[in-house]
Parts: C-alpha cells; structure tokens; sequence
C-alpha cells in the first residue's frame, strides 16, 4: 500500500488576515511599532529639556501640532488596544489558586482596571496641580 | 535541546508590558492629547518640566518606564518579524535588542544631562 | 421531527489517484437533532462507502473526530447542523499532512507528546504493597483542568506558530507537560525542562491564544504555556544564583 501524504502549506506572510482572531492578535502586535516611536518621541523631549527652553518649546510645539496630535491620538488607539489585551490575557497567565477554587478570571481583570483608573488619575492630578 | 534564553527577553517585555499597560494611556493623554485642548498647559511649561524631572526619583521612575517600554516593544518587534515572514531571527533580534539598548542609553544620558 | 437537506462540501484526497486534495459535494438529507459527524456517517452509510474519516465515542470525550468546518477546527460530534446554513464545507485538520480525504498524519504530535514524558515521575518508585497516592482536592484542582485534553489537535489545527514553524512542540504536548509538572506526585519538572524550556518549546509561543479558543474540552492551553514560561524564566534566571542548578 503505498502512501502519499498531502502537505498543504500556509502562507507566512499573510495567514493572519485569514481569521478574525489573528486579525485580532495582530492588532495588539503592532502596537509596539507605535509604542517604539513614542519612546522616541519622549527621548527627543527629554533632550530638548536638557537643551533649555527654546529646545524644548520646539519639541513641545512639534508634539502639539496638529501632525503631532494626530500621532498621539493613533499611539493612544494603540495604547489601549495594548492595556485591553494586556489585562484580558492575564487570568490566564496568572492562574492563582485559594484552596481548591481558581480565583475568576473578572476579579483579576477587574483589579487591573482599577489599579489602571487609579494610577491615571495620580497622573493626572499631578499634571494638573503642576 | 537545550534550555533556550529567549526567557531572558521574554521576562523583560512582560514587566515591560505590564507596566505600559497601566501607565501609557495617561502618558499620551498628557503628553499630546491635553496640551492640544488647553489642559495642563502650566505642568508642560519648561520651567515646570524641568523642575520636575530634576528630582531624582522622577528620573529613575522615568528611565523604568521608557527602558522597559523600549525593551517590550523591542522583543515584540521581533516575534512581529517572524509573524510577518521575515525568518532572519538572528540579525532581527540584534537590531531591536541594539535599538532598546540604544534608547536606554539615551535616556540615562539625557536624564543626566536634567 | 423535521428533516432539511444539507450540502456537505468534502475535501477528498485518495493518494492511489489523486495528485491534489479536491471538493466534492453531497446532498444531505438531515434530521434536525443531528451533528455534522452524523451526517457524514449517513454519506458513508448510504452515498459514497469511499469517503474515510475518524470517529469513535460520538460524544465529544475521545477526540477523533477533529477537522475543520467552515473554517473552524471542530469536532464533528460536537458541531450541531442546526447552528449551520444549508452549506457546510469539511476539511481535514490544517498543518497536519493529509493521509487520506479527512485523515490526517498524527506521528509529529505522538513524537512531541512521547517527548514531554507525559507520565507520573515519582521521587521513588512506591511498590503497590505500600498502598496509593494520597491527593487533597486542593492538590488535583492544581492540574484538573489540563488532564481533561483528548488529544484531539484542534488546537494545532489553530495554531498559527505550528503551522509556521513544524519543529514547534504545540500546546497540547505543553499543556501536558504542565499537567505533570502541576500533580503533587511528580517530581519530574527538570526531566522535561529541555524539550519544554528550549526554543521550540514554550518560547515558539507568542500567546495568540487561539489554541484554547477552539479548545472543546477548556483546557486552556495557552495559559498553560505562559504560566511555564513565567516558571521557566524565574528557573532560568535563577540558575545563574550561586547554588542554582543548571
């Protein structure tokens, strides 16, 4: 009985535009992309700072512009892509066992979230009496 | 097959990870998004900017969030590569572990420089 | 009890004459209460004796019955027609060879399973004279949950790593290893460590999740490989330490 088997190959580059999951997981890919620039974005600043102020309102200007704000906007879409996908995953990397329950998944994600609220309002609060 | 060090990486852009996810969002917001509609524009000012990243702590809190920001994104953009077919791990890895070790560099530097 | 008519849409691949795999369609008479299993039972019955696929328990416990439907791995024992339209198109598992119509070539994954060593290993080996393990609920709730997979390959069906990069271990050998890391009577961890730890094992992972998405039995796979790699890495790190072994 001689045997043949098929091999059916998968494209590698563009597999994840075949389902809506790894559209998904995608998404929250390349978040970095956006996360990389910003870092930039704020190593610039920090050296603009260091400059003295017209350095710096130089970069200020750039980031409020409207390019710049576009740019923020698009790295905050990405921002919370990347926290919602980040908090969601968590119950199931951190798997943490009280006796002989699982604590809920929602309760973990909940916690994050309102950690995220309270660590956002610090800021804000801190910007806002500056 | 032996134990692979991808864990090293990896433990980084978890921590890196978990920690933009909480403090991100409210940094763009800060940093681009309220300027643009009038708020905070006294805590953005150079004089105020300055004062407040000359503390010390503020620079070490700042060089964890971008360094680690800088790290997570950097290993990521490496699974990203694979994702998208490029099969070069090697040199991707070592350009965006350089990159992130590049922009540490920066950073402390330019935190020194406050 | 209503009847409709269903189109199934096979792939057919019959090594003997086939150069390619192909669609062939057959017109099903349905009962409502049936799952798509059924209906290619009734083909095989009644239509085409030729048409080859595996099944056995028809009740979602054993694990033969994997393929894709409409683009969704499945089982067909478990995939109801009444949450279907007239059209449903049937594949084998994807990232598996084909061995005949919906067979598919098993041997990578028993390769990777018999490489895990998905058994008990105890620090001593107990003699049956000195009675059974003792276990507290506590103790089996740790691993439960990872026990329950049947090895159906649902999940490396949907693992996009898997079908990228064959040499990757896959989540359900993983899954397993986490079982026998997870249960109070093994001490087998470092045993495993270098098929589990090394870059084809957990690291080929980069948590898409959608193993245990299309998971039948909530294994949840892709936990199971995390949680590893948070041990993993902590193992690793650690055994730089003085006193860490390597």
């Amino acid at each position: 009985m001689s045997r043949k088997p098929y091999h059916r190959e998968m494209s590698k580059t563009t597999w994840f535009l075949k389902q809506s999951r790894y559209q998904h997981y995608m998404l929250h890919e390349i978040s970095s992309i956006f996360v990389a620039i910003y870092v930039g974005v704020l190593i610039v600043g920090l050296f603009r700072l260091a400059q003295g102020p017209d350095a710096w309102a130089g970069w200020l200007a750039a980031v409020t512009s409207p390019i710049g704000v576009i740019f923020h906007i698009i790295v905050f879409i990405f921002a919370i892509i990347h926290t919602t996908s980040w908090f969601k995953a968590v119950p199931q990397a951190m798997r943490i066992q009280r006796g002989e329950e699982i604590v809920p998944g929602k309760l973990i994600i909940g916690a994050h979230y309102g950690v995220w609220a309270a660590v956002s309002v610090v800021v804000l609060l801190v910007a806002g009496v500056a | 097959m032996a134990r692979s060090a991808k864990a090293v990486p990896w433990f980084v852009f978890a921590a890196g990870g978990t920690v933009i996810a909480f403090i991100l969002p409210v940094m763009v917001f800060v940093t681009g998004l309220a300027p643009a509609i009038g708020l905070f524009g006294d805590a953005l000012s150079y004089e105020t900017m300055h004062a407040f990243v000359s503390n010390w702590l503020i620079k070490l809190i700042l060089l964890g969030i971008i360094g680690l920001a800088a790290w997570h994104a950097a290993h990521r953009l490496r699974v990203c590569a694979h994702d998208f077919g490029i099969r070069a791990d090697g040199p991707v890895s070592i350009a965006v572990y350089g990159l992130a070790g590049i922009a540490t560099l920066l950073t402390i530097i330019a935190l020194l420089m406050i | 009890m209503s009847q409709r008519t269903m189109e199934l849409e096979v792939m057919r691949y019959r090594p003997e004459m086939d150069d390619k795999p192909f669609f062939q369609t057959y017109s099903v008479p349905c009962e409502e209460e049936w799952v798509v299993l059924d209906a290619l039972n009734y083909v095989k019955d009644e239509m085409d004796r030729t048409l080859s696929y595996r099944w056995s328990c028809h009740m979602f416990v054993c694990g033969s019955c994997g393929m894709v439907i409409n683009g969704e791995p499945k089982l067909a024992c478990k995939a109801f027609l009444r949450d279907y339209d007239g059209k449903i198109r049937i594949e084998p598992l994807h990232n598996f060879p084909i061995e005949r119509d919906l067979v598919i070539v098993q041997d990578d994954f028993i390769e990777k399973l018999e490489s895990v060593k998905p058994y008990i290993i105890p620090k001593q080996e107990k003699p049956l004279s000195e009675g059974e393990y003792l276990q507290t609920p506590a103790q089996l709730k740790a691993y439960k949950q990872y026990s329950m997979c049947m090895n159906c390959l649902l999940c490396y069906s949907a693992c996009p790593q898997y079908g990228l990069e064959e040499k990757f271990v896959g989540p359900a050998a993983l899954a397993l290893a986490h079982r026998y890391n997870m249960d109070s009577r093994d001490v087998g961890r470092s045993a495993r460590e270098h098929v589990v730890a090394s870059h084809d094992g957990i690291w080929a992972c980069s948590f898409v999740g959608a193993c245990s998405q299309v998971c039948p039995k909530d294994v949840d796979p892709a936990g199971a490989i995390q949680q590893v790699k948070f041990s993993s890495a902590v193992d690793y790190l650690t055994s730089f330490l003085p006193g860490g072994k390597r």
